[in-house]
């Protein structure tokens, strides 16, 4: 994926499944009680966004997704080493963990409604379930799947351990781990959003779902095509960084990410 | 350079009676699916400080896994391997191995002099650093690639840079596995030469295997047949023809033909697969 272009003919659909879409509600041609067209929800994205409203939750929901990212992407990262790392740890814990993944994070929330109520806490505590497995899968993957050649090479160098880590199995391992922290952030956000239609009535989430009660249809559209731009911009910004911290990496990272 | 080598390879031979390797009935065996397989079977070899040893034989003679041993990337089963008198129990220091598939062997994201400077890091100052650097790339003639990754190199100057990188520890002896076995007939000459000038400039000894008869000929003071599987020495030949070696005239000699056509004859009745 080329993030640096701009892709035409994808814009242009785009914009025709709009016009579309705005016609075939002024025509009546399809009869959703409440299915506003495009210009009705631009006009209700104004009003959030004049209103100031929009700001707040988005930023409520930014800072709940970035500690969440960080929580997640340390404690996935962690453990995803100590597991990659170590033949015992993935002999005697990993059935475990496995036995774990499978379980929905949404089954959990209510578990951590009931030990934490309606708060961050709730929120991050669902978020950070579900997303550290794939930071934790993708970096136990990318540090044991290090070629066995280099660590030969870092037999035959004298390497010590520290610094097999650290300049072997690491840097090897770092396209892995940033697939992993990109899918990560993906999934915090999407839980963010769960949390807070559920569990914690604050951001973008709650204003979804309290726009639905107070039967606002253009305003729900507003906030919920918001939170789709929001997502992609999210993964932009972390395709920039990625092409600027790994530049070394050259063909093979560029496939990754 | 080449003095301190030489001081090396002096205090080498003091310790081990000119042999800076001594093999003493080193047996390897295997359970791959729990079946119990012997890979290497009772090998006795010595190598002698400064020579080059080349080691022939056929896919499951156990060549790359004697390798290995030397090493010290695995363990032997039972018999003894010592470097410099000192029994091997794991990669001896003045040992490096030369691998044969140099894409996997470098890594790819450090620039070539980032490569070389692998092994030393952390051991010696920043001015030395760069010193060796510079010098086992300009011994390899790659000293304008310093800063390229090795993705941007060919095969023949990715092995280049491995091998620089195992120049810059000043090893005693560089273990070769099959190093050029992956490269085109021109960039594998040009290889072998570098390979030699290194050789005879500096006091380091060699251990180079190779599945190429002629190589093994064209660059050894002694090579070793093995037989197999299991592996074991089928026969070791001492290679008379002067030094310096010439890619036209060494190979025309008869002196050379006879040998290629002796161990050809002595690879064939090894067996093997």
């Amino acid at each position: 994926m080329r993030a640096d272009r701009i892709n035409i003919p994808g814009i242009v659909t785009l914009l025709l499944v709009a016009a579309a879409w705005e016609a075939s509600v002024r025509t009546g041609l399809v009869t959703f009680e409440y299915l506003p067209a495009p210009s009705a929800i631009a006009v209700a994205f104004a009003g959030i966004v004049r209103s100031g409203e929009l700001l707040t939750n988005t930023a409520h929901t930014l800072r709940s997704v970035l500690i969440g990212w960080v929580l997640a992407g340390l404690i996935g990262g962690a453990l995803g080493l100590i597991f990659g790392l170590s033949r015992f740890a993935r002999r005697w814990f990993l059935a475990s963990l496995e036995v774990l993944r499978p379980l929905p994070a949404i089954a959990f929330l209510p578990v951590a409604l009931l030990l934490f109520s309606f708060s961050l806490t709730t929120e991050l505590v669902v978020m950070i379930y579900a997303s550290i497995w794939p930071m934790f899968i993708n970096t136990m993957g990318g540090v044991s799947d290090v070629a066995s050649r280099l660590h030969d090479v870092s037999l035959t160098l004298k390497l010590t351990r520290m610094q097999t880590l650290w300049k072997v199995l690491l840097p090897a391992a770092a396209p892995a781990i940033v697939v992993g922290a990109r899918l990560c952030l993906g999934t915090t956000l999407v839980m963010a959003i769960i949390a807070e239609m559920i569990g914690n009535p604050h951001g973008l989430g709650y204003a979804v779902v309290s726009a639905l009660m107070s039967i606002q249809p253009e305003q729900m559209f507003a906030y919920v095509l918001f939170i789709g731009v929001l997502a992609i911009a999210l993964n932009y910004c972390l395709i920039v960084a990625t092409r600027r911290l790994l530049p070394a990496y050259g063909r093979e990272a560029a496939n990754h990410v | 350079m080449a003095g301190g080598m030489a001081d090396k390879a002096t205090q080498a031979e003091a310790a081990g009676g000119g042999n800076i390797y001594e093999c003493d009935a080193i047996s390897l065996e295997l359970f791959p699916h729990g079946q119990r397989r012997l890979i290497i079977d009772q090998l006795s070899l010595d190598v002698r400080a400064g020579e080059f040893l080349t080691i022939v034989g056929s896919s499951g003679t156990g060549k790359s896994t004697l390798l290995r041993l030397l090493g010290g990337l695995m363990p032997a089963s039972s018999g003894a391997i010592r470097f410099r008198g000192a029994a091997v129990t794991g990669a001896p220091s003045g040992v490096v191995v030369v691998f044969q598939d140099y894409s996997n062997a470098l890594l790819q994201w450090r620039s070539v002099a980032r490569n070389v400077a692998l092994g030393i890091e952390g051991k010696l100052n920043r001015a030395e650093i760069d010193r060796r650097v510079r010098q086992s790339l300009q011994m390899v003639g790659l000293e304008k690639n310093a800063k390229d990754h090795p993705w941007q190199l060919s095969g023949g100057m990715q092995q280049r840079v491995q091998i620089a990188r195992a120049l810059a520890l000043n090893p005693d002896v560089m273990l070769m596995d099959e190093p050029f076995g992956a490269l085109d007939a021109m960039t594998k000459a040009s290889l072998q030469d570098e390979v030699l000038q290194v050789h005879a400039r500096t006091a380091t000894s060699f251990v180079f295997i190779t599945h190429d008869i002629e190589e093994a000929v064209y660059l050894g003071d002694r090579v070793v047949v093995l037989a197999g599987p299991p592996g074991r020495i089928h026969k070791i030949v001492e290679i008379a023809l002067p030094r310096p070696r010439d890619q036209m005239r060494t190979r025309q000699s008869a002196e050379f033909l006879n040998y290629r056509a002796e161990l050809h004859a002595a690879v064939l009745s090894a067996g093997g697969h």
